[in-house]
């Protein structure tokens, strides 16, 4: 009977818990009552982290396909013919037809690796993380006004918080802890927002709920500026001290009228006025969202920054900006550099001496124009050049709904896949290489408050796969790669040396206490709790004006019903994890049982007033043509809106035709009349 | 009487003596902050074994319950197949078990062994289990804040259900017997007499410890009368649901809750394991049956049946005990603060009759 702490594997909270094992398995999980993150409690993923364990589907040698089919190969076979074709595509095409692409949820080590091979060694900046959700909201936006990419403040600190405003996060489903810490911190007298189309469960304790129309949030955030400018509440001390670009952004807010905002966004005026003045008026106010998976529009996020710069709600204890992060290193791999434009610590990769800098820790020379993100790659392999593309842990073909992920990959000379499972994706991989699962090796996960910890090796994995990290160590060397990491420990010291925000992160410090929240440096080895706590220096916060949205009416006249297409909500019933777990299956992926064809979610009064039962078939009529699903009705959804789960793409195609949604525009909903069939 | 005294420095010896008659003893550690654990005792760690710590918070259920079971193996073999149930449950001793702790494997024992059907599986890991129950005497170090065993009374010292019990009395611990098995360890040189002076001394102490619990109370007797006469509205339910993220946080964690689930799985080539996994009537689907009827889909609905569960006088008399030792791992666990004394006051505030509108007399 062993048991180790570590860090849990499915989201971005990071709680902390122990794995309880017997003769090399994990038997049992119990929640650290410590862990500052959690103290003591998890979710019902984390509570079923035990139930996978060693499956027989699981991967035990690399796959290497020969005539058609995959056959067992050795690791020198494998990773010998990925070297050979990745340096025939270079040598005939250029670095830029490779790409090296990975998931939120791998660890920090193999992000930093895989990016260094695509850049020190391959020689190109093809790199994406997923399909580059962080980047495409948020991490532009928080540096460009805060100046960090990252959540400000720690989770503990919402106990202290006056007010908490949380929009656009159904926190209960995705990150349960933050939850619980809203719905505690509503109990004990907080003051609680909810900016949301959808009355979940936090929802539910909102002292103010803003059930808005989906799309509407530049127009809501707006209006609430212009609340607090006119009624005089602007933090003037603090716009004046640490903040540019006031003027600009003051003169857009100007043009935001509150009650033709309030018609259109579908929330009263009232309403968004007492949210406005609670949220200024606090001591301490802290605004969450999320930033990954359910796709917003970048000017959402600045509208929603811009408020707390307004109000001086940053650098203060209970307040700041919390960019959350759903998946459990999406932090991390942002951290590590898996964005085409965008080294590992976040220097720009157009900068010659942040690439200097780093090129002369890997002394290597660095490419200098931005790659192709992963949307481009898979909409048509970035204009036809992507001709190689190595994929860590991560599987478009499933996850990636809004293209046709099956056609490019069967276009390209080389698909490396590593992974755990034959997954969707490694079904058109020219090779597949087996990783090591969670509890089987030593790695580092950094959490949405900014906490790098530990993840424990709690039992050796089972012969024949081998640790993504190492897979990628080996490959360099292959190469020809001068690479010579003896262990994931190492990796991370060499991090340090060029995150700098890094650099106090060794695992010997990381492993004292419950991680540590960066910035981590040698200054300051136990981390930072909350940004700007000793102070803000300069003027490093900016404004960004967002002006009135051109919109002259919500809805067109024959379609009055908006469709949300919907990342989120589901996504977890697709993960591995899931999909070993008895239990877990039964929670989440029973919804796929229930409604065998596919289901889109509609209000119960809209259900009500066309006759439409749960489980109906239903007709979704739009401008661009028409779908046949199945009504799942539930009082959460907002009335006049419909919710359409990532996984039935069908109804995207039907209704759009070929102008299937960008990834970007998720947040914009489609019009639609609704029937029943 | 079956008392004997300990001096404490030989106290540690009992540890000793139970590994020596051959059992594996698992007994508490400190660890990292306040969590703290049950760990098998080593030459090693043997020295760091605590008898005053925080409880610790992975239940105790699990050396006889354990959060994932094998049960047996199916294997197929020749044409044919062979099944081998696993009942190989060690012969363990847990020392340093609570009194709420020996309450919580007390109802296991009902609810596994009590009945028309007996589970073999639960009665091998019984059978082989001696409990060496510790009495909380330290208010800082025993009594954490969420402890409420007075108001289940199933604490601050077991009346029964343990095979040995020790009270820290200050220069030396009073050792009781519960068991024929916990007194034969008496016949060992480090069990002296106990005098009546000592059991004085024992009460006085006991009776001191009872007004030292801290501010968690979870006053039951009219929250079972509310529960068992069905009067609790539907919107206390709901008002309760609406504070659930629906973890299972609180089955799991409790010593006295028993569901569970059994699955078949794959365990290699031509293999299959059948185990047995802790389920939780937290979930929405525990009540869904084939055919995708839920009679609990609804959370508030779920709520009302884990509190029916723990508070119903049906249930107490079946069990001959109430499915709440008071151990305050819940209060710990939950999200949305919904545990056992949250929920008991809820109720209480929400169903109390008003005075002016209690029936006139008749």
């Amino acid at each position: 009977m062993a048991r180790r702490l570590t860090t849990c594997t499915f989201c971005g909270v990071g709680c902390g818990l122990y794995l309880e094992t017997t003769a090399n398995r994990i038997v049992g999980v119990c929640p650290s009552l410590s862990h500052p993150a959690n103290q003591g409690r998890i979710c019902v993923r984390g509570w079923h982290v035990h139930e996978v364990a060693s499956s027989p589907d699981r991967l035990k040698a690399p796959l290497l396909k020969k005539g058609g089919r995959f056959e067992e190969v050795s690791w020198d076979e494998a990773l010998g013919f990925v070297a050979a074709r990745l340096e025939a595509i270079r040598a005939r095409h250029g670095a830029d037809a490779l790409a090296f692409l990975n998931s939120p949820r791998c660890s920090n080590e193999e992000a930093y690796l895989l990016q260094k091979l695509a850049r020190a060694v391959a020689g190109t900046n093809n790199v994406d993380h997923g399909s580059g959700v962080y980047s495409n909201n948020s991490i532009n936006v928080l540096l460009d006004m805060i100046g960090v990419p990252a959540t400000t403040n720690s989770l503990g600190e919402l106990q202290r918080s006056e007010v908490i405003l949380v929009d656009g996060v159904d926190l209960g489903t995705q990150l349960p802890t933050i939850g619980g810490r809203v719905i505690r911190a509503k109990l004990a007298g907080a003051r609680l927002i909810i900016v949301d189309a959808r009355r979940h469960r936090v929802a539910e304790h909102a002292d103010l709920f803003l059930q808005l129309r989906p799309g509407t949030r530049v127009l809501l955030y707006g209006a609430m500026a212009k609340v607090i400018v006119d009624r005089g509440l602007v933090n003037l001390g603090f716009v004046r001290a640490w903040c540019n670009n006031y003027q600009a952004f003051l003169d857009q807010v100007m043009g935001f009228d509150l009650l033709r905002a309030a018609d259109i966004c579908g929330v009263s005026a009232e309403l968004i006025e007492q949210a406005a003045v609670a949220y200024a008026q606090a001591r301490s106010a802290a605004i969450l969202y999320s930033t990954g998976i359910e796709a917003r529009g970048a000017s959402s996020v600045r509208a929603m920054i811009n408020l707390a710069l307004l109000t001086g709600q940053i650098g203060k204890e209970g307040a700041g900006i919390y960019a959350l992060t759903e998946h459990n290193n999406l932090q991390g791999v942002c951290d590590m550099g898996m964005m085409p434009d965008r080294l590992p610590g976040y220097k720009p990769v157009a900068d010659p001496a942040a690439r200097a800098a780093v090129g002369g820790v890997w002394k290597a020379q660095l490419p200098s124009s931005p790659g192709a993100t992963a949307r481009q790659i898979w909409e048509d392999r970035h204009g036809g050049r992507i001709r190689g593309v190595w994929l860590c842990r991560y599987d478009p073909v499933t996850t990636a709904s809004f293209c046709d992920v099956p056609a490019a990959l069967q276009q390209m000379d080389l698909v490396v896949v590593q992974h755990l499972f034959l997954t969707a994706t490694a079904q058109y991989a020219h090779v597949v290489l087996p990783v090591v699962a969670f509890g089987e090796e030593e790695v580092t996960f950094t959490s949405t408050e900014r906490r790098i910890q530990i993840a424990s090796q709690v039992i050796e994995p089972p012969p024949g796969p081998l640790p993504a990290w190492r897979q990628l160590v080996r490959t360099a060397q292959v190469l020809g790669a001068d690479w010579d990491y003896t262990s994931t420990a190492a990796v991370m010291d060499e991090i340090g040396q060029v995150v700098s925000f890094y650099s106090g992160a060794s695992y010997d410090n990381l492993a004292r206490d419950y991680g540590r929240q960066w910035p981590c440096t040698k200054d300051k080895p136990l981390g930072t709790r909350f940004l700007f706590q000793e102070g803000i220096p300069g003027r490093p916060f900016k404004f960004m004006p967002v002006p009135w949205p051109a919109i002259s009416r919500y809805a067109p006249e024959d379609f009055p019903m908006a469709m949300i297409f919907g990342h989120a909500l589901y996504y977890w019933h697709q993960n591995v994890l899931v999909q070993h777990s008895e239990t877990l299956k039964r929670e989440l992926r029973v919804v796929l049982l229930d409604y065998p064809e596919g289901f889109v979610e509609i209000n119960d009064a809209d259900a009500r007033a066309l006759g439409i039962r749960d489980g109906d078939r239903i007709r979704l009529r739009g401008q661009g043509g028409q779908a046949l699903t199945t009504a799942r009705v539930t009082g959460e959804v907002r009335s006049g809106t419909i919710f359409v789960p990532f996984f039935v793409r069908e109804v995207e195609k039907q209704l759009l035709g070929a102008a299937a949604p960008e990834q970007g525009n998720l947040g914009k909903p489609v019009f639609v009349q609704l029937e029943k069939a | 009487m079956r008392a004997r005294i300990v001096a404490r420095p030989n106290v540690l010896k009992i540890v000793d003596l139970l590994r020596q008659q051959g059992h594996e003893v698992v007994a508490p550690f400190c660890d990292r902050g306040r969590d703290t654990y049950f760990d098998v005792v080593t030459n090693e760690n043997r020295d760091r074994v605590q008898i005053h710590l925080a409880n610790p918070f992975y239940p105790p259920k699990r050396f006889v319950f354990p959060q994932i079971e094998r049960l047996l193996t199916v294997q197929r073999h020749d044409g044919h197949l062979a099944i081998q149930p696993i009942t190989r449950a060690p012969k363990r001793a847990l020392f340093g078990i609570r009194s709420c702790d020996v309450a919580g494997i007390w109802h296991l024992d009902r609810f596994y062994l009590g009945g028309k059907y007996r589970d073999e599986y639960y009665a091998n890991r019984r059978r082989n289990l001696f409990l060496v129950n510790v009495v909380c005497t330290d208010p800082d170090r025993d009594i954490g804040e969420e402890c409420f065993c007075v108001c289940a009374d199933t604490g601050p010292a077991a009346r029964e259900h343990f095979d040995l019990q020790l009270t820290d009395l200050g220069d030396e611990f009073m050792a009781v017997a519960g068991s024929a098995a916990g007194e034969a360890l008496f016949s060992d040189p480090i069990f002296a007499p106990a005098t009546a002076a000592h059991v004085e001394q024992r009460r006085a102490l006991l009776e001191a410890v009872r007004k030292r619990f801290k501010t968690t109370t979870s006053w039951f007797s009219a929250t079972v009368r509310y529960v068992s006469q069905g009067q609790i509205l539907e919107a206390t339910w709901e008002q309760v649901g609406r504070r659930c993220l629906e973890c299972g946080g609180c089955t799991f964690i409790c010593p006295a809750c028993t569901c569970f689930t059994v699955s078949d799985r794959p365990a290699g080539p031509g293999q299959i394991e059948r185990v047995r996994i802790w389920d939780s009537c937290a979930l929405a689907g525990f009540t869904r049956m084939a055919g995708g009827f839920n009679p609990r889909r609804a959370v508030h609905d779920r709520r009302n049946r884990r509190f029916f569960r723990k508070l119903a006088h049906y249930f107490i008399q079946r069990e001959l005990s109430m499915a709440c030792v008071g151990c305050g791992r819940c209060v710990a666990v939950c999200h949305g603060d919904i545990g056992m004394p949250s929920v008991v006051e809820m109720i209480r505030r929400a169903t109390a009759p008003h005075p002016a509108s209690a029936p006139a007399q008749p």
